[in-house]
């Protein structure tokens, strides 16, 4: 049983205001931060949400052959003025344009070295033809997802902003095994 | 005198001093919070089991509707088949030989949920972007299939969402490499 001393002290510490002799109680402070770390530490996911990025893809140019489908263009800025595309295989990258009558240069390996190429070279293309900031991407079908990254990364760095990617024209189902 | 007993009335009900802890407490959490889900909120996860490939360039990666491509061809976080599976299907459709039969029922069922939320009449092409998330090491035909089958279903905006690298990029440019 507590003697009266104890029970008057413990009064007078109930009464105490929260600021008395200068001293501000931090104890619910330190509850809270402990909660909020807590739960931050259960449901971190902000490293691996923070580390993504992306590409938006445009639809790929339509080449119109019909006067139904000219007629359907609605302002002269949809019309492309220069039909820029790069080709990419496992060996080689095709840079073609139809500026000046036609363009075409190929670019051996897909190394960084080559990537390197290939951005001075669209660099090169976009300072030529300023207007344009379209490009098309036809990668070969058995060039894997990793590689044709680096190339759209490549491409956004030269400033190109509607990057598409193109297929070739096949009958027959994707191949099952990973890219070599 | 009835002045001085009302003011002596009164005089009990004085505020002497204003306990700031719990308001302080209270603003802590809600700028932590608000911090937090301000910045990493709207922000995309990964899908589990995918090897994304990486990139330094590229555009913040929001929380879309995505399709992941690894063992497993998910949508949405919804097992759909196996990859390999997805890429032995055969198309149902003569004039459309990328057709995926499966995933463009999965994903017409998303489309359309998402046309009658936002009023858009069916068969009309969505504006919602489908972010993709595909392992680096699968072929581009795969990937080819994919998009087309996601572009029959209504969704014309794609977005490639890859692991951002820090850093800089080599831009060792080799003018051997070309000829």
């Amino acid at each position: 049983m507590a003697s009266l001393f104890h029970r008057s002290k413990q009064r007078r510490a109930e009464r105490a205001p929260v600021t008395a002799h200068g001293n501000i109680n931090l104890v619910p402070l330190v509850d809270t931060l402990t909660s909020i770390v807590f739960f931050s530490l259960l449901t971190y996911q902000g490293e691996t949400m923070m580390a993504l990025t992306s590409f938006d893809l445009s639809l790929p140019p339509v080449v119109v052959t019909t006067p139904q489908q000219a007629s359907q263009v609605k302002s002269e800025k949809d019309v492309l003025n220069l039909l820029l595309a790069v080709r990419v295989s496992n060996d080689e990258l095709d840079v073609e344009h139809s500026g000046n009558g036609g363009f075409r240069q190929a670019i051996k390996g897909l190394d960084a070295a080559a990537l390197g190429t290939l951005q001075a070279l669209m660099t090169q293309i976009r300072q030529q033809y300023p207007q344009n900031k379209d490009v098309l991407v036809i990668p070969s079908d058995d060039v894997a997802y990793d590689n044709i990254i680096h190339v759209l990364e490549r491409l956004r760095l030269a400033g190109f902003t509607g990057i598409s990617l193109g297929t070739r024209a096949r009958g027959g189902p994707a191949a099952a095994g990973p890219a070599r | 005198m009835r002045a001085a007993r009302r003011a002596a009335q009164f005089a009990k009900f004085r505020i002497t001093e204003l306990n700031l802890v719990p308001l302080v407490d209270t603003l802590v959490s809600i700028v932590f919070f608000a911090l937090t889900t301000a910045t990493v909120g709207e922000l995309s996860p990964v899908v589990p089991g995918v090897r994304l490939p990486e990139a330094h360039v590229g555009a913040a990666a929001l929380q879309q509707l995505t399709l992941g491509i690894g063992p497993q061809v998910t949508l949405g976080g919804r097992p759909i088949m196996s990859t390999l599976d997805a890429a032995r299907a055969p198309s149902n459709d003569p004039t459309q030989p990328l057709l995926i039969p499966p995933l463009y029922a999965a994903m017409r069922v998303a489309a359309d949920s998402i046309r009658r939320a936002d009023r858009i009449a069916f068969g009309q092409p969505l504006d919602v972007p489908l972010a993709i998330q595909g392992d680096k090491s699968m072929r581009y035909d795969l990937l080819a299939r994919m998009m087309q089958t996601a572009r029959l279903a209504g969704f014309r905006n794609l977005s490639l969402q890859v692991s951002k690298q820090e850093g800089p990029v080599d831009s060792t440019a080799a003018a051997t490499g070309a000829r």
